[in-house]
């Protein structure tokens, strides 16, 4: 296990200078939108939150904590923080495999695919869409999450943004609760499967949904993909755990101590894999961590957008 | 080992969040259904809210960071003490300490 204190001072650090928990620049991880048709005028804001953007340097990242934890090296996260910001994140940067972040760029083009079908009125502005701070809050860095999320919030007011689209669990609890309970701004916040109304016929599979804690418990959201799922001809092999009382996959335990999260991971994969039929996700999170375990996992917005096709 | 206890411990966490520690009558659901399957985990930090046991908690503060934050401890609390929102409050008083000191 690293010592929190570390994490924690890095990570609000990178915030705090330069809105990112890692230190990269936002325009250059945030580019999934270049080349694409999305409107910059509408009447909902699709805002990420960079969420699904991170999860390549999530990974990479994790893979050297996870070489280094327990191990004497440890103790050197300590002095990250006296790393310019933004060498230190560009450096990460150049370390993500550029397909890594193809892949996760897709997904939110396919969200943004399913939206545009779903006839829904919405549009993207990538200077809009930052950070929600969420991992500060998680950590216990209230004042850190506070000061972020309150800088965030003006800014979408500044623009007259009343609706957003989310596409994640964290980030759609930190919009829809947090923000209005600790910076007093109030947006109408959906996530982007409530805004899809598709129908058809190729579906036919079977699935099993993994119902991350925000949207299965914080948010009881779980019956909306289930209801998406039937009306593509999908059924859902449901696990024990799963709705109120979904299992963590361990994600959450990975910048602390990976070694936890795997531990934690292991025994709700093999939950998962019990239905015998391929796992979707829906939270980049768990998504980037239960691949990690080998398993034939998909995101949801590819699914849908596969038999919406 | 010798612990100080802090009467006004309970009192103190107030600004950090959840005010419901004293709700928790030990039944133990939450360490019994937590993923972490760990020490009593959140079990014992509670109960060393209620006893005001500070220097405890400062001393294993690690332990809390271990917490996935994932709710099923809230989720099944029998006596609504929400567990996980009090392991949260503990996280931020432990911040703030490190911070000041």
């Amino acid at each position: 296990m690293y010592n929190p204190r570390d994490i924690i001072d890095l990570i609000a650090d990178n915030v705090r200078k330069t809105r990112n928990p890692f230190g990269i620049p936002n325009f250059l991880c945030n580019r999934w939108w270049k080349n694409s048709a999305i409107p910059e005028k509408g009447e909902a804001l699709l805002f990420t939150g960079l969420m699904y953007q991170f999860v390549p340097y999530i990974d990479q990242s994790t893979r050297y904590l996870e070489k280094f934890e327990d191990t004497p090296w440890a103790d050197f996260v300590r002095y990250g923080k006296y790393v310019p910001n933004y060498l230190a994140g560009m450096g990460l940067d150049l370390l993500t495999p550029g397909k890594e972040k193809k892949r996760f760029n897709t997904i939110l083009q396919n969200i943004a695919k399913i939206l545009t079908k779903s006839n829904v009125d919405f549009y993207y502005q990538s200077e809009l869409d930052s950070y929600s701070g969420i991992l500060l809050y998680d950590l216990g860095d209230q004042e850190g999450f506070v000061r972020h999320a309150e800088f965030v919030a003006a800014k979408l007011k500044r623009a007259g943004v009343k609706s957003l689209i989310t596409v994640d669990p964290h980030t759609t609890y930190a919009l829809k609760v947090l923000y209005p309970k600790y910076t007093g701004q109030r947006f109408d916040v959906k996530t982007y499967f409530e805004r899809v109304n598709l129908t058809s016929k190729n579906g036919g599979g079977r699935v099993t949904l993994h119902d991350p804690c925000f949207y299965g418990r914080y948010l009881e959201l779980s019956d909306v993909p289930q209801k998406i799922l039937r009306d593509l001809d999908i059924e859902c092999v449901n696990v024990r755990n799963s709705g109120l009382f979904t299992h963590c996959c361990g994600g959450p335990a990975e910048s602390i101590s990976p070694k936890l999260s795997k531990e934690v991971l292991h025994r709700r994969v093999e939950e998962l894999q019990s239905t015998g039929v391929p796992i979707v996700a829906m939270c980049p999170i768990c998504l980037g961590n239960l691949e990690k375990s080998g398993a034939q996992v998909e995101d949801l917005s590819s699914l849908i957008a596969r038999c919406a096709a | 080992m010798i612990t100080f206890v802090n009467p006004n411990f309970a009192k103190e966490l107030e600004r950090f969040g959840e005010d419901t520690a004293s709700e928790c009558f030990n039944c133990g659901t939450c360490a019994a259904i937590c993923p972490l399957i760990y020490e009593h985990f959140p079990r014992r930090m509670i109960r060393y809210i209620q006893l005001g046991a500070k220097d405890r908690i400062l001393e294993n503060a690690q332990e809390l960071w271990r917490c996935l934050h994932c709710g099923l401890c809230t989720q099944t609390c029998p006596r609504e003490a929400d567990p996980g929102e009090v392991i949260l409050s503990l996280k931020r008083f432990v911040v703030d300490t490190w911070r000041r000191s």
